[in-house]
């Protein structure tokens, strides 16, 4: 009745024997849960109440005492679910990870699978724990890959402590746990705002609003529609946690490091660090990968031309087409929807710095503009705009531990993210306006130069496209990612988007036991599929290189689809993945 | 004229007269005292300096010059002399007697004979040796040019070719091989011929710019107004228009001759700023300038010649004198003294006294005469300006002059060239660099092969009159007009010279003897080439700059960007040690995209490197690792592999590219290793498979031991 999976045991005993006692143990569980508090569990309430998808947030190492149980609770989505429902959810999960940390203490549970729902386990933090609980829909849209509902906790995850350092701090700064809260509320709402789908009426303000109480304060938020855009299989040409990058020529290349000097170099003795982006792809790093992931998504939600200009749809490149794929189609209003005309004036207009806390929202919609100089400008984090005088965004780094002002500049199709160190500038926001003046005197004819060649060297938007195959390339080693235009992708059947969807389940399951299995070891494998449509899905996995294909038109043998594959790895992977 | 000139010249003027002067002649002169001479002839062909008496010549070679020159001494019979020169094979000796004959002397064999105007209607107004094809001298008289092929047989002159055309004066330079007729009432129109080892060039008719004093009166161009000069491989012509006091400008073209611009002259007189107790003036006025506009306006700078300390003793006391003539290109010769010195320029100084450091580099970059030490010059400029930290965007133009200097270079084949002359001294081009007085000889090809060395100090000096009427400032290669270069091969454009050069010798020059004795290294060209960079430049200062390597990275960068855009090829060594600095400043992203993108290309070296630097990064090793297989170094690649404990991938790559010469046994060690007795037996059967004889092999015994220890306690456990 209850599936598991969870992370290997220590070796020390053998796998089978541990398997065995636990599905007798879990099933034990199961029944008492099942029996004597249906309510407590709560599962039977998420499908009406909210929209399929639940997102909790906890700390294991907080309320630990009887009546104290709401302590634990850093985050609930959907807000207005009684508080009895809440810890149900939480109290569950909360009972499985103690109960496989005895079995593995250092990884516990990662996925349940339970007949109408999947709950997705992720550590973000030592006993922080994140879980999404996402309903098994009769709808066949509604189906995904665990990995990559994972990936969108990794992502809120590492997002906010770009924004707002750790949880684990925030609650160490105010240990009543109302910072914490007053910080994630409104950054994952502003998140899955990103990530719900839009419609048409959204422009015209009449969408429902999401109302959280905690901590005597109120948040509201519109989740218009309440269809969250959650990952779906036809989302399996496409790896959340990666980075996209521009192809360039040599000699655009040489010029885009000499920007990246002349960047660095304005700075003068400062270490900084700097992003370019074109269009929607990575063009130039100095970050280290877990950085570069982080703030690229940053850029490409809110920074780059097309998340200026189109605003609302947020997403832009990497959610084109997949307008279709969503996870509820429920589409209820929310209870509170009288309360949202109530509150609907202030939503906007007062954000969180009027409260207790003064709490900036990054991912805030419509909330970037370029300025005249071409410096990209907001008020996030303070300031007015109309004026011009507003405070200087900043992120903490991951690898330098350190909190960094954020200077994007744009021009044109470029984007350039300057990162310089606080600790740096003595004089704060005028300092930073003399660093950006610097920049401009020094930068500005290279950034025009390489505009213009990197321009020049595009291909557009499908220039990635490679016609007669629909792919997805992984550089697990350096977080890269490239796939066939979204586009193109939305021309495969249903059929072969399960069939590859399946198969990525396959390897995660796979990747994930030889993880265990070989710590450090990378393994290769190959999988081919053929769809019931005939189709072929093809994965092949090399010295930490993923490249997952869908090919409609192979033909009848396997030996074809193989022969397809071999020349794709040929001629656009040097040739990694082909085999003898 | 010549941007790129005129900004290095630009720079070596705004120096102030307070710093060190640029140019300087060095003592001691070459003494040519003769008793009985009867004045002196400069043989601008062979680049001899010639001292008839009586009955003798006496001649000094004065490039290479060298202070210690002793003259050739060759018999003549008496008589009257308006001109001399020598063959440019030197067999010959020629002597004007007068405006109807020219009598030749066998040097060797002391023959002589006597070649007569045939007409009396017409004179010789003069004669020069030429190498063009067809001919050997030229001889040009009022009414035209008479073009002879030397007859070594009949030991007489065959007439070839006449071209009729009423001559007044001329003027001629070997190292442009332009002869230039002058015609007309005021002298003013002229003919052109180019006559070089490619051929005869007839240039279109063209009439000079004289200004009119008066209505009526009608000034007459003297041969002493018109200078051919040779910059940068570029032929002008200079004219002194006495009465607008204005120069002229022309330059040539093989269809045209377009008018570059005028200037005007504020004075005839430029002091010389000497140490010397006299500080005398000297003629300015017709020695011409090279090509910058600054020099009228800027007098006694720029002009300034000035001695070195050790010059200024004892005798030499009085250093100017009115009897100075200035020779092409770089000599004086002090008739009233009897001495010939020698110009120098100063590239130290030079170098020294601008911050103006690209300039300086393209100025030093277009030295062929003194190659290796502004070469050398080169390099420590720019090995400073990087310790020295000097903004990027400088060091980037830097980067650019001697790229594309070497990109140059290699086009022309003058890098080559140079670097071949170190090992083929029999085909010298007689590119010698005569720089502190140092006496390399170079043979006595130098009568053809000799103007490539046309030196620069008169360059700035400006100097250069004498009785050649000829004025060259620094010469790059053979003079030619520009759209020649198209029409010839790629040596011939370049140097001309050079390349008849190696022609004479290769006939056999019996004179061509002590090439051999050269003592350094002929570089015709100071173009340095990406090797050398890295030798020279990059890898000292990544030696003695400590700490941040980001500032070096930076210059290499811009390196590769110069290097990219003149296509030139980067040493594999600069990659690597941009990957060093790279890694050592833990950029490991930008490392990785500079492998990724191609910015450091693939090879061996870096491949190895990366593998070196990435023990400390993943992610950089496995980028190693991949250009291994990239550049299908497959050997390595399976060796690896089988290190990493990889050994079945190793084992598929190794069959798949065919790498047969890894000992099977290390494969078998790292299945051992891995403690996987299924694994190790597929690696045993592998080879049995695979391998003829494995089975008879102590690698098969021990290791199918092994497998069967393996398996035995593995079911006792």
């Amino acid at each position: 009745m209850l599936e598991y999976s969870f992370s290997k045991p220590n070796s020390s005993r053998s796998p089978s024997l541990v398997t065995e006692d636990l599905r007798s143990f879990i099933s034990k569980i199961y029944t008492v849960y099942s029996t004597n508090s249906a309510s407590f569990m709560g599962l039977s309430s998420i499908g009406t109440a909210s929209d399929g998808m639940q997102l909790c947030i906890f700390d294991l190492r907080r309320g630990q005492h009887e009546g104290q149980e709401l302590d634990k609770i850093l985050y609930f989505f959907p807000a207005d679910l009684p508080f009895s429902t809440q810890l149900s959810v939480i109290g569950l999960s909360e009972g499985l990870i103690t109960f496989t940390r005895i079995f593995s203490p250092e990884a516990a549970c990662e996925v349940i699978e339970a007949e109408r729902h999947s709950h997705v386990f992720y550590e973000a933090e030592p006993d922080i724990w994140m879980v999404m609980i996402v309903e098994k829909s009769k709808d066949s849209e509604a189906i995904w890959r665990i990995d990559a509902l994972r990936e969108v906790l990794k992502e809120i995850h590492s997002l906010f402590v770009m924004f707002h350092g750790s949880i684990r701090a925030l609650l160490e700064r105010e240990p009543g746990g109302g910072l914490t809260r007053a910080h994630l509320y409104p950054f994952i709402m502003d998140y899955l705002r990103a990530c719900q789908k839009r419609s048409p009426l959204d422009k015209c303000c009449c969408g429902n609003a999401e109302v959280a109480v905690s901590d005597g304060l109120i948040w509201i938020y519109f989740l218009v529609g309440k269809k969250l855009q959650l990952p779906s299989f036809r989302d399996c040409l496409m790896e959340r946690r990666s980075v996209q990058m521009l192809t360039v020529g040599r000699e655009a290349a040489i010029e885009v490091q000499t920007l990246v000097r002349i960047l660095e170099s304005s700075a003068g003795n400062l270490p900084c660090f700097s992003l370019i982006l074109f269009q929607d792809l990575l063009v130039s790093t100095t970050l280290s990968p877990e950085d570069t992931i982080n703030l690229y998504k940053y850029a490409v939600l809110r920074l780059t031309p097309l998340a200026l200009s189109s605003g609302a749809k947020s997403w832009s490149y990497l959610r084109k087409g997949n307008s279709s794929s969503h996870v509820s189609i429920g589409s209820t209003l929310l209870s509170t929807g009288s309360v949202s005309e109530q509150f609907y004036g202030s939503h906007d207009a007062s954000p969180a710095g009027d409260n207790r806390y003064h709490v900036t929202r990054p991912l805030q919609h419509d909330k970037w503009f370029k300025g005249k100089d071409g410096f990209l400008i907001t008020d996030i984090w303070g300031g007015d705009i109309g004026s011009l005088n507003v405070t200087t965004p900043t992120v903490w780094l991951h690898q330098t531990e350190e909190r960094m002002y954020l200077c994007a500049y744009q021009y044109k199709s470029l984007t350039i993210i300057l990162l310089i160190p606080l600790s740096s500038i003595l004089n704060g926001d005028q300092g930073v306006s003399i660093l950006k003046q610097q920049l401009l005197e020094n930068a500005s004819l290279k950034i025009l130069k390489v505009e213009e060649k990197l321009s020049k060297g595009w291909g557009g938007e499908n220039a990635y496209h490679v016609s007669g195959y629909r792919y997805l390339l992984v550089d697990g080693n350096r977080d890269i990612s490239r796939a066939s235009p979204p586009t193109k992708v939305t021309t495969l059947s249903k059929e072969s988007l399960l069939a590859l969807n399946r198969l990525r389940e396959e390897v995660d399951a796979e990747k994930s036991r030889a993880k265990w299995d070989n710590p450090g070891r990378e393994k290769d494998l190959e999988v081919c599929i053929r769809a019931k449509n005939n189709a072929w899905a093809v994965a092949r996995i090399t010295g930490g290189k993923e490249l997952y294909m869908v090919l409609e038109k192979a033909n009848e043998t396997l030996l074809y689809a193989s022969d397809a594959v071999e020349k794709f790895s040929n001629r656009y992977c040097s040739g990694t993945f082909s085999l003898d | 004229m010549s941007g790129k000139a005129s900004s290095s010249q630009a720079s070596i003027g705004g120096l102030g007269s307070g710093s060190v002067s640029h140019v300087f002649i060095q003592y001691p002169p070459l003494r040519c005292n003769i008793p009985g001479s009867r004045g002196f002839y400069y043989d601008d062909g062979n680049k001899l300096l010639l001292s008839p008496t009586s009955n003798q010549v006496f001649s000094w070679k004065t490039a290479p010059f060298s202070p210690n020159a002793a003259p050739n001494i060759d018999s003549i019979t008496e008589g009257p002399i308006c001109s001399i020169r020598f063959s440019l094979d030197e067999k010959l000796i020629a002597v004007q007697r007068s405006n109807t004959s020219i009598q030749f002397f066998h040097r060797e064999t002391g023959e002589t004979f006597t070649h007569r105007c045939k007409s009396e209607s017409e004179s010789i107004l003069g004669f020069f040796w030429t190498d063009c094809p067809s001919c050997d001298i030229v001889v040009v008289k009022t009414s035209g040019l008479d073009l002879y092929a030397y007859d070594h047989a009949l030991k007489s002159l065959a007439l070839v070719e006449t071209k009729k055309m009423t001559v007044s004066w001329y003027v001629y330079t070997h190292e442009s091989r332009l002869v230039l007729l002058a015609s007309g009432m005021q002298c003013k129109t002229f003919h052109g011929f180019q006559l070089s080892s490619v051929g005869i060039i007839r240039l279109p008719k063209f009439e000079m710019v004289m200004a009119k004093p008066e209505a009526n009166s009608k000034p007459v161009l003297a041969s002493e107004d018109v200078y051919i000069v040779t910059v940068y491989g570029r032929i002008y012509c200079l004219q002194v228009d006495r009465v607008a006091m204005v120069l002229h400008s022309y330059r040539f073209y093989r269809d045209a001759i377009i008018q570059q611009g005028s200037l005007p002259i504020y004075s005839h007189k430029v002091a010389v700023n000497s140490r010397a107790p006299i500080s005398a003036p000297l003629p300015v006025l017709f020695r011409g300038f090279p090509r910058s506009d600054s020099f009228t306006s800027r007098p006694g700078t720029k002009e300034s010649e000035s001695l070195e300390a050790s010059d200024s003793n004892d005798n030499e006391a009085i250093i100017y004198g009115d009897g100075w003539t200035f020779l092409v290109p770089d000599l004086i010769c002090d008739i009233a003294n009897k001495r010939l010195w020698k110009i120098h320029l100063d590239l130290e100084a030079i170098s020294a006294s601008s911050s103006e450091v690209p300039s300086v580099l393209e100025f030093l970059q277009r030295r062929k005469l003194e190659a290796n030490k502004a070469k050398q010059l080169c390099l420590a400029i720019t090995r400073t300006m990087i310790l020295e930290r000097r903004p990027i965007n400088m060091v980037a133009k830097a980067m650019d002059v001697l790229v594309t200097s070497y990109a140059l270079s290699l086009k022309t084949g003058s890098y080559f060239k140079g670097i071949k002359t170190e090992r083929t001294p029999s085909s010298v081009p007689n590119v010698s660099g005569p720089g502190q007085g140092e006496d390399v000889n170079t043979g006595r090809t130098d009568g053809l092969g000799k103007s490539v060395q046309q030196e620069s100090a008169s360059r700035v000096n400006s100097v250069s009159v004498g009785r050649s009427s000829n004025y060259s400032s620094e010469t790059e290669d053979s003079s030619s007009f520009e759209p020649l270069k198209i029409s010839s091969n790629d040596a011939q454009f370049d140097s001309g010279k050079v390349d008849t050069g190696a022609r004479s010798s290769a006939t056999g020059n019996p004179l061509n003897a002590s090439v051999s004795e050269q003592q350094e290294s002929q570089l015709t060209s100071p173009a340095i080439s990406p090797d050398e960079m890295y030798r020279f430049v990059f890898a000292p200062a990544e030696e003695e700059m400590i700490g941040e390597p980001s500032y070096l990275v930076s210059i290499i960068l811009e390196f590769f960007r110069s290097a990219n855009l003149e296509k030139v090829k980067v040493n594999p060594n600069l990659y690597v040690l941009t990957v060093q600095l790279l890694a050592r400043s833990e950029q490991y992203a930008e490392l990785g995209l500079f492998v990724i993108n191609k910015i450091i290309e693939p090879s061996k070296e870096v491949a190895l490197q990366l593998l070196e630097s990435g023990r400390q990064n993943f992610q950089i090793r496995k980028l190693g690792s991949d250009m291994l297989r990239q550049v299908s170094l497959h050997q390595d690649y399976v060796l690896l592999l089988v290190q990493d404990g990889y050994y079945l991938e190793a084992l598929r790559y190794a069959r798949k590219h065919k790498v047969t010469t890894i000992r099977p046994s290390l494969f078998l060690e790292a299945a051992m290793t891995s403690n996987d007795s299924q694994h190790l037996a597929a690696v045993l059967r592998f080879f049995s498979d695979f391998i003829p004889g494995f089975h008879s092999t102590s690698d098969f015994s021990t290791y199918y031991h092994i497998l069967n220890e393996m398996n035995s306690s593995s079911v006792v456990a």
